[in-house]
């Protein structure tokens, strides 16, 4: 699981080279992993290591700032949650220099607190809660200029309930769970049936197949001595 | 640039001897250039006596140098010449800290240039007692501006000369001290940055002599850390080109694989190349990987801080545990990315290997000059381990458990209840246990007049200082965890409850509470090492951090708590080995002869009074657990 998030398959050779070598300090190569931000975005792909690789650029590098480039990273890194990458891509940008310049008003003071809520939804399983603030009117900045560029925002956003869902319920009802995905009537049952999730016949709840997060047993776990653990003893009375 | 420090350091002196050195100017200029005094422009004969009250200044602190510490001196130097690490690691761990103690406890030590006479001016020794000098002002006094620059000066030039001369050099030094130079530049640079950055929130007083028009001087100084000139001196980029410089001189990473290969010491010295072979290349690479770690934590960058760890091992054979200050922070390091990673038990384990590794040397190590360091450091590793067992509770180690309880139990009862009380337990501990981090870029003092805006609205809504804004991000994880123990607590009565009943006791909202389970759901999964790659510190499967488990069957939440038996076996094995430690020290014990005076009749006597109290004794304890 861990691995994949490493080092995505996605990701290409020269990417791979950048991110895990010292030419990701080095400012002229920030457009090639910037536009493998925008290739991310087009093809439904995520790659952590290669935007915090971004950020740390602008970290060292102030004149490279770009705002537009940072919110598509931070809405990249929400649709990661529960993993804790939207914090780490925070954690490097840090107070903006007063005297960068920039010919248009800068987006990111405005929508930082926005995208942040977003995420603070998000990782609390708020998830009702978290489609009425998206389709808000004061979130329209966010949609039509960014979040409308990532293709299957809102499907990257169902895959977090969905990986919720799966790990808490075994069964769940359909209303509630057409409030989670923001989804209803045949487009519900659709979604549902894509995930190989099967509907009861009153067409109420749903079943959630067995996964091993929502299997739960009661066990009493002994310990379990192991040879290694006894050499010292066992030497010993050898000597004696 | 180094005389003009100099004469800067040297004016007390040059007070007490001014009657000196004007005698003595006097009678050298009569005897020597009497006749063409009158022809000397006045400029150039100013410049001259200043440079003859310079030289004077220095030959009456040299003269005030103790003779024992000019035999040291002296001693140090031949030590290094002769490549003798014993007699270098002697003089460094021992002689250097206790003249310290001696007569410099709070003033510097003696300028390089005063000494010079008394080690050839060999250029190598006093970059070195350089090393030494700055880091004493660092640790002991404030260090100001020039200090600041000039040991970042000397550290380029020692670096320098280890990198940039021809082949490697033969210098060898313990590696205790390449450690220290690692570890102490990193810290000059982790100081200069906080202090770059602290300069336009604080300037408050300073500001006052701005506006007097008499602190053109200081002005100067913040304009200089940022002309061109100064732009490289403790940047980010210099002190991560300095520590990849040494991971690529050395080849540190093909000797850490060929090491793990099992490859033997020729094909190693092959593959390594003139630099690897040699100890103090080597050491300096491993120490470089430690650097770059400690780096990317203080700039909050925590993935790529594991990153640069890959392929070391992170175990107690490791060779960078050979000098305890890197074995200590390394953990420290390494748990505290884990912290932000989300990865509490991997932190907790961490924390529990390192802290255990020091309780069981605090017996050898009291006397060590870095043992306040390390207990320091180990305090704050309580902290962080209590942190973590809230946000994960584990019982992994009983003994770090309780030596944690002991010095942070108000805290643990506060964080491990949850709610609102939680938050400034957190935070306390947080701020006094985190890194010291650092901005990575500096206010810009070229420009004047965004420094004065800065200074303008340099209320704290404006300014976050960058611990506060890690904290921030550790807080948001809590707040969203804080509801999780009171969920915990009601769940462990019951095999099966209604989410509505549950709700009603809790008084919230049905939807709500079933949304919370599914935080407590994930706060009870993190992905953690265990059974992973042990050369990739990010690696990792999701585990099951909790015994609680529970799933919700539409309305209906059903729990399942498994329960850890009592463990017999470690606490046997461990006592067994005690015990036949105890019995082998005994048996190899020489018996006491008699005390003089004392008939064998009486001592018979004695023996066989206490032997069945000995009986009973261990019947007792025997019969206890």
């Amino acid at each position: 699981m861990a691995s994949a998030w490493i080092s995505p398959p996605t990701r290409p050779e020269n990417i791979d080279y950048l991110v895990s070598g010292v030419d990701r300090y080095n400012p002229s190569n920030v457009t090639i992993l910037e536009d493998y931000l925008y290739q991310q975005i087009r093809n439904q792909e995520y790659d952590c290591l290669a935007n915090l690789a971004i950020l740390k650029l602008y970290q060292f590098n102030p004149d490279l700032y770009n705002p537009d480039v940072i919110v598509n990273i931070l809405i990249k890194s929400l649709t990661a949650s529960p993993l804790p990458d939207f914090n780490l891509c925070i954690s490097l940008l840090e107070d903006k220099p007063i005297s960068a310049t920039l010919d248009e008003p800068d987006p990111l003071p405005s929508l930082l607190p926005i995208i942040q809520e977003l995420h603070e939804l998000l990782d609390r399983c708020r998830f009702p809660k978290f489609w009425s603030v998206y389709h808000s009117n004061e979130l329209e900045n966010l949609r039509d200029n960014y979040t409308v560029e990532y293709a299957g925002f809102e499907d990257a956003v169902r895959a977090v309930v969905v990986r919720a869902v799966k790990a808490t319920f075994t069964r769940i009802g359909t209303e509630r769970l057409g409030q989670y995905l923001d989804l209803e009537g045949p487009e519900l049952q659709a979604y549902v049936k894509n995930l190989g999730w099967s509907v009861d016949q009153s067409g109420t709840v749903i079943n959630i197949p067995p996964n091993p997060d929502n299997q739960i047993e009661a066990t009493v776990v002994q310990e379990n001595i192991k040879l290694p653990q006894l050499i010292k003893v066992i030497s010993h009375a050898a000597k004696a | 640039m180094a005389q003009q420090r100099m004469s800067l350091w040297a004016a007390e002196d040059i007070d007490e001897e001014l009657q000196d050195v004007d005698l003595s100017l006097a009678i050298g200029n009569y005897g020597q250039n009497g006749f063409d005094e009158a022809q000397i422009p006045p400029q150039i004969d100013e410049s001259s006596i200043i440079a003859m009250q310079q030289h004077m200044a220095q030959q009456a602190a040299f003269a005030q140098i103790p003779d024992v510490v000019k035999a040291f001196i002296v001693h140090f130097h031949q030590a290094v010449l002769d490549n003798n690490l014993n007699e270098i690691t002697i003089a460094y761990e021992s002689g250097w800290n206790k003249y310290t103690e001696k007569f410099y406890s709070r003033t510097e030590w003696p300028e390089a240039e005063i000494i010079a006479p008394l080690v050839n001016d060999d250029p190598i020794f006093l970059i070195l007692y350089r090393e030494l000098y700055y880091r004493h002002v660092y640790s002991r006094l404030q260090p100001d501006i020039d200090d600041r620059f000039h040991s970042y000066e000397n550290s380029c030039e020692l670096f320098n000369y280890l990198l940039n001369s021809d082949g490697p050099v033969e210098l060898e030094l313990p590696e205790q001290w390449l450690w220290d130079i690692i570890d102490e530049f990193i810290y000059q640079y982790q100081v200069f940055c906080t202090w770059r950055s602290k300069v336009a929130s604080k300037t408050d007083e300073e500001l006052g002599i701005l506006e007097d028009g008499g602190g053109a001087s200081l002005f100067d100084a913040l304009y200089i850390v940022c002309s061109d000139f100064f732009k490289q001196v403790w940047s980010s980029y210099s002190v991560l080109n300095v520590l990849y410089s040494f991971i690529q001189k050395s080849k540190i990473h093909l000797y850490i694989e060929a090491t793990q290969q099992g490859k033997s010491v020729d094909e190693i010295a092959e593959i390594v190349g003139p630099y690897g072979v040699r100890p103090l290349y080597r050491m300096l690479g491993y120490f470089s990987i430690i650097g770059l770690l400690r780096v990317h934590v203080l700039l909050g960058d925590f993935t790529l801080a594991l990153k640069v760890m890959d392929n070391v091992d992170l175990n107690q054979k490791s060779p960078f545990t050979r000098v305890t200050a890197c074995h200590v922070a390394t953990y420290y390091y390494v748990g505290f990315c884990y912290i932000m990673l989300r990865r509490y038990p991997d932190a907790i384990r961490t924390f529990v290997t390192i802290l255990n590794f020091i309780m069981r040397m605090r017996q050898y190590h009291t006397r060590s000059y870095q043992y306040d360091q390390i207990n320091k450091t180990a305090d704050r590793m309580y902290a962080l381990f209590v942190m973590c067992n809230a946000l994960s509770p584990s019982r992994l180690d009983d003994n770090i458990a309780s030596a944690a309880k002991e010095r942070y139990g108000d805290q643990l009862a506060k964080m491990a209840r949850g709610g609102e009380g939680a938050l400034p337990a957190f935070e306390e501990l947080f701020l006094y246990a985190c890194p010291k981090f650092i901005n990575a870029t500096s206010p810009p003092y070229e420009d004047p007049n965004a420094i004065a805006q800065i200074l303008q609205d340099s209320s704290p809504d404006t300014y976050v200082d960058p611990a506060h804004r890690q904290l921030r991000l550790f807080l948001s994880d809590v707040v969203t965890q804080s509801p999780v123990p009171t969920l915990r607590s009601f769940l462990k009565l019951y095999t099966s409850l209604g989410s509505q009943k549950l709700a009603n006791f809790l008084d919230v909202d049905e939807e709500e509470m079933i949304q919370e389970m599914m935080v407590l759901k994930q706060c009870s999964r993190s992905i953690s090492r265990v059974g992973g790659d042990k050369n990739n510190l990010l690696d990792g499967q999701t585990i099951t951090t909790s015994d609680l488990n529970f799933v919700i069957d539409e309305n209906m939440v059903h729990i399942a708590e498994s329960t850890v038996g009592r463990r017999f076996a470690g606490w046997f094995i461990k006592n067994t080995e005690r015990t036949q430690r105890i019995f082998d020290d005994l048996k190899n014990t020489p018996l006491p002869t008699p005390p003089k005076g004392v008939t064998s009749v009486s001592t018979a006597d004695t023996s066989t009074k206490q032997r069945p109290a000995g009986k009973v004794a261990w019947g007792n304890v025997t019969s206890k657990p």
